[in-house]
């Protein structure tokens, strides 16, 4: 039971599930009616098993940084509850099982595009990026930030404006969201050489981009609406809930206190899910 | 049909040309410059020469004669009165050439309408230019626009407005009228409580962006109007208040017009996002040289009318949302 809890651990649940959600959300988006249950569950199973491989090979490549983190030093690799080998094994069979059931049973490009997505999380971030530039999770990002995307294709078999609408709205928002949790724990990344933003610049300059980036979102939250892809619920969704991350950020700009960056980056949480609510509320109460 | 939609549409002209000289009188302080109505001084223009004057001042003497101000309130009573001519033909052209009940029922509504504006004329000079009667005179000129407007519309009855279909923009277009017509007060109410140079620096306002105001004095529409209300009785903080208000609720209008517009680019009336968008670039432009260069004559009419031409494009808009 225990190392079934590891393996599960393994896979970073929390963050597939936020994940699997967006995903959800864009192919519920893709059509004007729900499409079959059976297809929408194969279809989340294998972006799923993709997005834990994805965790997983993060974790093994991590495993020595993560140890010397309290944030990460209770993963399952650090704590010697699963050896690398048997954790890598793990990993490739559930990314390999993920590609398949997509190829097989949902289509070629959701599968091309989520295997790039692996690879670019897995490997381009965690390998090089991370340890690269101040700008890593900014760039790897755009791999955090392909869900909806995934799940849109995944029903209409084509890459749609919309869909990119929605990748870009994850890709402005993972920013902020990370850097805020990078000032909470700035001392770990500076022990470990990880160049994030607070460590190479400075807490007062990451706090500046966390608003200005924070302002980007306000605008790229409206785009749904400015485009006519959604309506007023969302439109009203999005100016609350982005005058209140605005409000959170410039607050953490002026705080001294670093509990405020766990807040910031704990709305930003909520903020992410409420924003896809918003949007599939708004799409199911217009067509109804 | 085709009368009613000529009439019309020179009745929007008209209308243009009488707020224009409204506000030529408003600005040039010539709201009280005949103390009585519908005559001037008693006469039926004004006086001319030095026996008239003579006579003219007899009558009242509290009141110097000013041939200055005389001439702008005399000439915006007359171009009115045509307007008001114009309606009642209007009216009878309706009612002979046309059985479209809904064109008919306007038309008399306008009549009705530019009458009671003529009264609310008579209430600016009898009241002595008290802020709400002059505002709510300005807000009648206006809609006697959007009126006339309305008919021609009606009239010509445009193909490409039964093709065009943005229902999806009900709710902006609606809300950016309401927040539209509220910006419009606020400048109304700024020109009529001479608050218009209360802050001569821009962006800032007395060299501060949180300049000492009094909201409650500068927004308190029970004002007492003393012996008249000529250049305005509010201390410096109210008109400060009124000033910068008008001012932030720009910075709002800008924000929903934004959004307004660049949803109508992509509706099927994108034509009209570029049209607001020129608009609102010019009435804030003008807004600005009002501030900088100390009130121009000129810009400050162009500001009034620039005001009067996005409330039209704005009402086109919200008219093709909610058509059925």
């Amino acid at each position: 039971m225990t190392l079934l809890k590891s393996y599960y651990e393994l896979c970073k649940p929390n963050v597939v599930y936020m994940m699997l959600i967006c995903a959800f959300v864009g192919m519920l988006l893709a059509e004007e009616t729900v499409g079959s249950f059976w297809y929408l569950f194969i279809s989340l199973s294998g972006i799923a098993f993709c997005a834990a491989s994805a965790a997983a090979i993060n974790q093994v490549i991590d495993r020595n940084t993560d140890a010397s983190m309290t944030r990460t030093d209770q993963r399952p690799l650090p704590q010697g509850e699963l050896s690398a080998t048997h954790a890598s094994i793990f990993a490739l069979v559930i990314g390999i099982l993920g590609a398949l059931i997509l190829y097989l049973y949902v289509n070629t490009l959701t599968m091309i595009l989520t295997l790039a997505s692996l690879i670019g999380y897995a490997f381009i971030y965690t390998v090089y990026l991370k340890r690269a530039t101040p700008q890593n999770i900014v760039i790897g990002g755009l791999a955090g930030a392909a869900p909806p995307l995934l799940g849109w294709a995944s029903v209409s078999n084509t890459i749609e404006p919309y869909a990119l609408l929605l990748v870009l709205i994850i890709f402005v928002w993972t920013p902020p969201h990370f850097w805020a949790l990078a000032i909470y724990r700035k001392d770990e990344y500076a022990k470990e050489s990880i160049p994030m933003l607070p460590v190479t610049h400075g807490v007062i300059f990451t706090k500046l981009q966390i608003v200005l980036y924070t302002i980007i979102l306000f605008i790229v939250s409206l785009l749904p609406y400015v485009v006519l892809m959604s309506g007023e619920i969302y439109l009203f969704s999005a100016l609350v809930l982005s005058t209140l991350f605005l409000y959170y950020s410039i607050n953490l700009y002026y705080s001294e206190d670093d509990e405020d960056a766990m807040k910031t980056f704990q709305f930003s949480i909520y903020y992410i899910f409420l924003i896809f609510l918003a949007l599939l509320l708004d799409h199911f109460i217009i067509i109804s | 049909m085709n009368q009613i939609k000529n009439l019309s549409l020179f009745g929007i002209c008209m209308a243009f040309v009488v707020i224009a000289l409204g506000a030529w009188t408003r600005l040039v302080d010539a709201g009280l410059g005949c103390p009585d109505w519908p005559g001037c001084y008693g006469f039926v223009v004004f006086p001319i020469n030095e026996a008239e004057i003579a006579i003219a001042e007899s009558r009242y003497p509290t009141f110097p004669y000013d041939i200055n101000k005389a001439i702008p309130e005399v000439v915006h009573r007359y171009f009115a009165a045509a307007l008001g001519l114009l309606a009642i033909f209007l009216v009878y052209l309706s009612l002979r050439k046309t059985n479209d009940k809904s064109i008919q029922g306007w038309s008399c509504f306008l009549l009705i309408f530019i009458c009671l504006q003529g009264t609310f004329g008579y209430l600016t000079v009898s009241l002595k230019l008290l802020p709400i009667i002059v505002t709510i005179h300005l807000f009648g000129g206006f809609t006697t626009l959007l009126l006339l407007y309305f008919i021609y519309l009606k009239s010509r009855n445009f193909e490409i407005f039964n093709q065009i279909n943005i229902s999806n923009l009900k709710v902006i277009s609606g809300i950016a009228l309401a927040v539209l017509v509220f910006q419009i007060f606020l400048g109304v109410w700024t020109s009529t409580n001479y608050a218009s140079l209360a802050c001569a620096d821009f962006p800032t306002c007395q060299g501060s962006y949180l300049p000492e105001m009094d909201f409650k004095n500068g927004f308190n529409l029970n004002q007492e109007v003393g012996p008249n209300y000529l250049y305005g009785l509010l201390d410096n903080p109210a008109r400060v208040a009124i000033h910068y208000s008008h001012r932030i609720s720009a910075l709002l209008v800008t924000f929903i017009f934004l959004i307004l517009m660049s949803r109508l680019w992509f509706s099927e009336a994108a034509p009209l996002a570029s049209t607001l968008g020129i608009l609102l670039l010019t009435q804030i432009t003008l807004g600005i040289i009002n501030v900088v260069y100390v009130l121009p004559l000129y810009v400050a009419i162009a500001h009034n009318l620039v005001a009067a031409c996005l409330l039209l494009a704005t009402f086109t808009v919200s008219y093709l949302a909610w058509k059925r």
